[in-house]
């Protein structure tokens, strides 16, 4: 999951990456609206986290510009503000939630999770599909109501593909949401990764979880809902 | 405007400006038309009287002209033009004196007729003085009488005649003229009052308007006064407005500094704790492992503390307290649809079903802010603690008070805990550890409206907060 964290204090916005990346999130960050807008044009985030007082673009005119730009992720606003105000504005400009200053980093990640969940269309934080059962708050999988040992990757591949179930999605993709810029990834090691979960998941070949589309990429592929 | 209220109250035990006015000019008027009356009528009876004795001068001259005088006897030697001094008691007598006021002869008009005691020390006009004046007659009438002092052909003493004639034609006369002219100044005094308080009542009138327009500011219907003034209150006006204007400026700038303040403040404690937590989470492989997790706790829960005093001090600073006297107003409809949006948008993950009535009418008198703050703190609540429903209701009280109804299907809460909840920390300090500030903001804010919040159980299962914002004075209260 690719976040964006727009945040003109230095040592906050450092804590925050440091934070996010360490609880499993490819994290970008930018100290001004300016560049946060730039970021958001132009790269595909799952979500964004923004400071509403920022210097350059202030923070409502930043999700506004975002929103015009058709950049659908979630948003979660930060606010030292706190008055209802406050909050009115920026969630009418377009944001998803807002976390009052000062805050935990435990809070942040939850409302992340929270926001990533809901946009993908899923009401609470456990997702079933069939025998697998992925708990988004816990990080855990299950099958057949056993736990599976996913190794983070494997986690965040499989959390990936299951939030976005029934569409296709590239290794372009993947690669882009799933791995930090700088790690330039070879698109055999998401095979490697692929070819794994498939092993831990349906050990006799029965279930198909994960369906190769030829030439365009993966596609998660089972029902929701509880096995019946 | 709380000191300009308390003076005016101070000045309202005394007289209006239109009472003073009216006790002035009335007073001024009646003294002036009493003094006109009093000197008409002294006019009018001295020309009566003066007009008496030049009749009486002529009757004196028609009297010597028939009389004639023969060895100290005075008679008459023909029949004198005037008939009245043959009737006796006809109204007009004549008389005769000597030098020693010995009467020498009388009309027979004047036979059955006695004057009053005092007659012997009168003085005798000299020859040829004419001496006008009134004397009384034994049955109380007044007479008019004209003394002529003549010396006799042939005789070395003076007499003196005398006429008199009855007053009282000619008083009657001039009290007639009293009446009429009473009359006429009384309609001129009516007259004159009504068009004082026409004139009073147009005069004043600005001052009227003016009290109008700082009423229609205080219920915020408008920002400035903008009539247009006399001269005279010009000034007056002008330094009102300026007033107005620098009061809404300081209290913006107050909030710009103090959400300012709070800002600054704010970030320094994200990085504590953010530092604290990454302490924490970071295991420390020193023996004194607990006792440094004890004191991160510590530092935690002071970092806590310290914001939640920013926070509460802040909303307590921004909430002002005279929002009721120069505030606008505020449609409670869009504010309460802003703010479900708002929350459902956050609580979307939860699926509620949030039924809300409100009139479209419906407004609210005072700081938009305050309004958005209560409301939303005490939604959030609702949305934080509720099951599945929510219920909110605003309308317009019977006694005109703006009522909010606020209801959830959550917990509810207990009897002992209502009043906890709602606990005003009138300082931060007393706020029992870990509970939110919102519904403290909330208590605060109501009251410094002087309106009330109550908790009751709600038929949804959960907690009903009733607000209730009185309605604001809509006329000064007089006596």
């Amino acid at each position: 999951m690719r976040l964006l964290i727009v945040e003109d204090e230095d040592v906050l916005r450092q804590q925050l990456e440091v934070g996010l990346t360490q609880h499993g999130f490819i994290v970008d960050s930018a100290s001004e609206g300016r560049n946060g807008l730039y970021y958001g044009t132009e790269y595909d985030y799952d979500a964004a986290i923004i400071d509403l007082g920022l210097p350059g673009i202030d923070g409502i005119d930043l999700i506004k510009q975002l929103r015009q730009a058709r950049r659908a992720f979630p948003i979660l606003i930060l606010t030292a503000r706190g008055d209802w105000h406050e909050k009115v504005k920026g969630l009418n400009a377009g944001a998803d939630d807002y976390v009052v200053k000062p805050y935990h980093l435990e809070e942040i990640v939850a409302r992340v999770n929270a926001l990533l969940r809901r946009a993908a269309g899923f009401a609470n934080s456990s997702l079933e599909f069939g025998p697998i059962q992925l708990d988004l708050s816990a990080k855990r999988v299950a099958l057949h109501e056993k736990p599976v040992d996913l190794t983070a990757y494997e986690y965040k591949l499989l959390e990936y593909l299951m939030l976005n179930a029934g569409k296709v999605v590239s290794k372009a993709q993947l690669t882009e949401h799933l791995y930090a810029q700088d790690h330039d990834r070879d698109s055999n090691v998401l095979e490697v990764f692929v070819r794994r979960l498939r092993q831990k998941l349906d050990p006799s070949q029965t279930l198909n979880p994960i369906e190769t589309v030829r030439g365009q990429g993966y596609r998660f592929d089972l029902e929701q809902g509880a096995e019946k | 405007m709380a000191v300009i209220r308390g003076e005016m109250s101070a000045y309202q035990s005394r007289y209006s400006l239109r009472v003073r006015m009216l006790v002035v000019l009335g007073a001024v008027l009646l003294l002036f038309l009493g003094f006109t009356g009093i000197a008409l009528d002294r006019a009018y009876r001295n020309s009566v009287e003066g007009g008496a004795a030049e009749r009486l001068q002529i009757q004196v001259y028609l009297l010597l002209a028939a009389l004639e005088q023969e060895a100290g006897e005075f008679f008459v030697i023909e029949d004198i033009q005037e008939p009245r001094y043959a009737a006796i008691n006809s109204g007009l007598y004549g008389f005769v004196y000597d030098a020693a006021l010995t009467e020498m002869w009388r009309s027979d008009s004047a036979l059955a007729l006695s004057l009053s005691q005092g007659e012997q020390s009168r003085r005798i006009p000299e020859v040829g003085e004419a001496i006008f004046d009134t004397v009384i007659d034994s049955n109380g009438e007044r007479l008019f009488r004209f003394s002529y002092g003549i010396l006799w052909e042939g005789v070395e003493t003076p007499f003196s005649v005398s006429v008199a004639e009855l007053a009282a034609p000619y008083f009657s006369e001039i009290r007639d003229f009293r009446r009429s002219l009473g009359r006429w100044l009384g309609g001129a005094a009516a007259l004159l009052l009504i068009l004082l308080l026409v004139l009073l009542r147009w005069g004043l009138r600005p001052l009227a308007r003016l009290s109008l327009e700082l009423r229609n500011i205080e219920r915020g219907i408008s920002q400035r006064l903008t009539g247009d003034y006399p001269d005279e209150l010009w000034a007056v006006t002008e330094n009102l407005n300026r007033l107005i204007d620098s009061e809404r400026r300081q209290r913006e700038r107050y909030k710009t500094t103090l959400a300012d303040l709070a800002h600054s403040l704010k970030t320094p404690l994200s990085v504590a704790s953010g530092a604290v937590d990454t302490l924490s989470s970071s295991s420390l492989s020193a023996p004194n492992l607990e006792e440094g997790n004890a004191q991160l706790l510590v530092i935690k829960q002071a970092l806590e503390r310290m914001d939640q005093i920013v926070a509460y001090q802040l909303q307590r600073a921004v909430s002002t307290q005279n929002h009721a006297t120069l505030a606008l107003r505020v449609n409670v409809a869009t504010a309460v649809s802003e703010l479900l949006a708002v929350l459902e948008k956050v609580y979307a993950g939860r699926r509620f079903i949030v039924e809300s009535q409100c009139d479209e009418g419906l407004q609210f008198r005072g700081d938009e802010r305050d309004l958005l703050e209560v409301l939303g703190n005490t939604l959030d609540n609702a949305f934080k603690y509720g099951a599945a429903r929510i219920r909110l209701i605003a309308k317009q009280g019977d006694d005109g008070a703006l009522e909010f109804f606020i209801e959830d299907d959550g917990p509810g809460i207990s009897v002992e805990q209502r009043e906890f909840v709602l606990q005003r920390g009138a300082r931060a300090d007393t706020l029992a550890q870990g509970q939110g500030i919102g519904l403290a903001v909330v208590s605060d804010i109501m009251a410094s409206y002087q309106g009330s919040v109550t908790i009751e159980p709600s038929d949804l299962g959960g907690a009903k907060f009733v607000l209730t914002f009185p309605q604001p004075e809509t006329e000064p209260t007089r006596k």
